[in-house]
């Protein structure tokens, strides 16, 4: 049987979202179609109202409806401090860390394999910030692979003129984890990481 | 580590195999395809998961069955251990551990090293063979080295895709270049290391089972870049490898492809001061390899404190009959347990042995002769 042309393609749409495989966009488009008329509205008015009110904040990055972004107008915090991330998320899980700096996002997940230029980055934000002279410390807040490593050392090398201490999240056991049940690369990353008590 | 029973059910042409083998050494003979080999390849799979004959279970499940089952109790390190794997086509593959569910990478895992006639390969077959060999053995004995050559893997990826891309010339490919010199050193130190390890303990092996005296047999890991300076450490390699890709980075971007690190490295082998590679003859080489197994067997030891169980399958072949005999003394002399299969055994190789000589016919293993 050929499915109705519009749900075909409602199916082809929803399957390009990521973790969205055929058969959850099929379950997805049905349920769709069930909805009361009204919720199917709201939906897709959330999308559009979204997309064209959401826009990366000029100066920071993260992802806002007011420019400049309440963390860039909260006079408040630290501006000594500044921490570089990959994606709003990651900023979202760093504030509840209760975090006081202030922020860059870069927007762009970074993957060598798509033989990706650095350079292309839209990093013009970061580098008046760092010339300013206002930040003493850029921390990297880099996811902890291979291409978070090249990354790290591009933006390392970006601050160098500028004088700026750049620092990155310790890796390590995390909280509240048994060590008998950490692997053993993690646990030797802790080890060359201890502190004093 | 020593096997002390095990048991195969429905496992290729061992509709049901019990066996209490003896913890020195085992002697399988039988005539051609009557399950030696089968036998040795359940002692396989029980130790890691998988055969070294083939990728898939199914084939290893016998054709009037639908599943089949390892089970085996060990000895390791004073302490006795029982694994148990089932295979079922429909619903896959269960290991357990004294009764609980495990991976094959259990550090208590039985271990065993295998000698399969398809080793001359060591010797005589392509780096890529050699460096195999290397690698497996550097994983089993650490986990950090798996992980830094998972690493290099993926950076080599990039790194190639960048020259695919004609980035060569891009700051993101200078600092790629940086950590994938930094992740191909940390495996070219461990692999230095595991060669003169092996280099060590290889020489005094092959002596003793080739009964040769000359120049004897050496081992050197080939790195795919010249050395600045004499020592070997960490920054020099480092330098050293950084210097070399500057220097090649020409033939790089034209070939587009990175051609210098551990991926294009080899150990060479001299037998006499000759590559063993053109030089040795058939028997040698063939001496070569159990010796390079042999080593390995050592190298194990040496980290884990335990020898693994040695499996060899038709060795003997091709080998004169005084290297028979050496190798078939040093087996039983040693403090390791081994299992050996052969077609034909002369009685008088074993006039006053302490092997246990067993008979494998239609996949029915019968007792001591």
């Amino acid at each position: 049987m050929r499915l109705a042309r519009p749900l075909e393609n409602l199916i082809n749409q929803l399957l390009k979202l990521p973790t969205i495989g055929p058969k959850t966009a099929q379950r997805l488009a049905l349920y769709i179609l069930k909805l009361p008329e009204s919720e199917a509205r709201q939906i897709a008015q959330a999308i559009i109202d979204a997309r064209e009110k959401v826009a990366p904040c000029s100066s920071c990055g993260c992802l806002t409806d007011v420019d400049p972004c309440a963390i860039c107008e909260d006079e408040e915090r630290e501006g000594h401090i500044l921490c570089v991330a990959e994606e709003t998320s990651d900023v979202i899980a760093i504030e509840r860390t209760g975090f006081r700096g202030r922020y860059y996002v870069l927007n762009k997940n970074f993957h060598l394999m798509d033989g990706f230029n650095l350079d292309d980055l839209h990093l013009q934000p970061l580098l008046d910030q760092l010339s300013s002279g206002k930040i003493q410390e850029m921390v990297l807040a880099l996811n902890p692979d291979i291409d978070g490593e090249v990354l790290s050392r591009y933006l390392a090398d970006l601050a160098k003129p500028h004088q700026v201490r750049v620092t990155r999240l310790a890796h390590g056991l995390p909280v509240g984890g048994d060590i008998e049940f950490a692997d053993e690369i993690t646990l030797r990353r802790a080890l060359e990481g201890r502190n004093d008590v | 580590m020593k096997v002390i029973d095990y048991r195969a059910t429905n496992f290729r042409n061992l509709l049901c195999v019990e066996h209490q083998p003896s913890p020195a050494m085992n002697i399988i003979v039988g005539d051609n395809a009557q399950g030696k080999t089968n036998l040795l390849e359940a002692l396989c799979v029980l130790a890691t998961g998988s055969s070294f004959r083939t990728n898939s279970d199914r084939v290893l499940v016998n054709d009037q069955a639908e599943a089949y089952e390892l089970s085996s109790s060990y000895e390791y390190d004073q302490r006795c251990f029982e694994t148990n794997i089932k295979y079922n086509a429909r619903t896959g593959k269960v290991i357990t551990l004294n009764g609980r569910k495990t991976n094959p990478h259990h550090p208590d895992r039985l271990r065993v090293v295998v000698f399969t006639p398809d080793d001359l390969y060591l010797v005589k077959g392509s780096p890529s063979r050699r460096r195999f060999f290397l690698d497996f053995l550097l994983k089993q004995a650490g986990a950090e080295y798996g992980y830094h050559l998972d690493n290099y893997v993926k950076i080599l990826r990039k790194r190639n895709v960048l020259l695919k891309k004609n980035q060569a010339n891009t700051k993101t490919f200078k600092l790629t270049t940086e950590v994938f010199v930094e992740q191909a050193v940390r495996l070219v130190v461990a692999r230095i290391q595991m060669v003169n390890l092996l280099d060590q303990l290889v020489g005094p092996l092959y002596q003793d089972i080739s009964g040769e005296n000359l120049g004897g047999l050496k081992l050197r890991y080939a790195i795919s870049f010249p050395l600045d300076s004499g020592k070997i450490n960490f920054e020099n390699l480092r330098i050293s490898m950084l210097n070399h890709l500057d220097t090649i980075k020409e033939q790089e971007c034209a070939r587009k492809s990175s051609l210098s690190g551990p991926h294009r490295e080899d150990i060479n082998i001299y037998l006499n001061n000759h590559p063993a590679r053109q030089f040795a003859s058939q028997g040698q080489q063939r001496s070569i390899a159990v010796s390079l197994k042999l080593a390995e067997l050592m190298a194990i030891q040496q980290a884990k404190g335990e020898f693994p169980v040695f499996l060899l399958d038709e060795v003997l072949s091709e080998l004169d009959k005084e290297r028979q005999q050496r190798l078939l003394e040093y087996l039983q002399k040693a403090s390791f347990q081994s299992f050996l299969t052969t077609v034909n055994l002369e009685k008088n190789q074993f006039a006053d042995s302490q092997a246990s000589i067993y008979r494998m016919s239609g996949g029915k293993l019968s007792g001591k002769e």
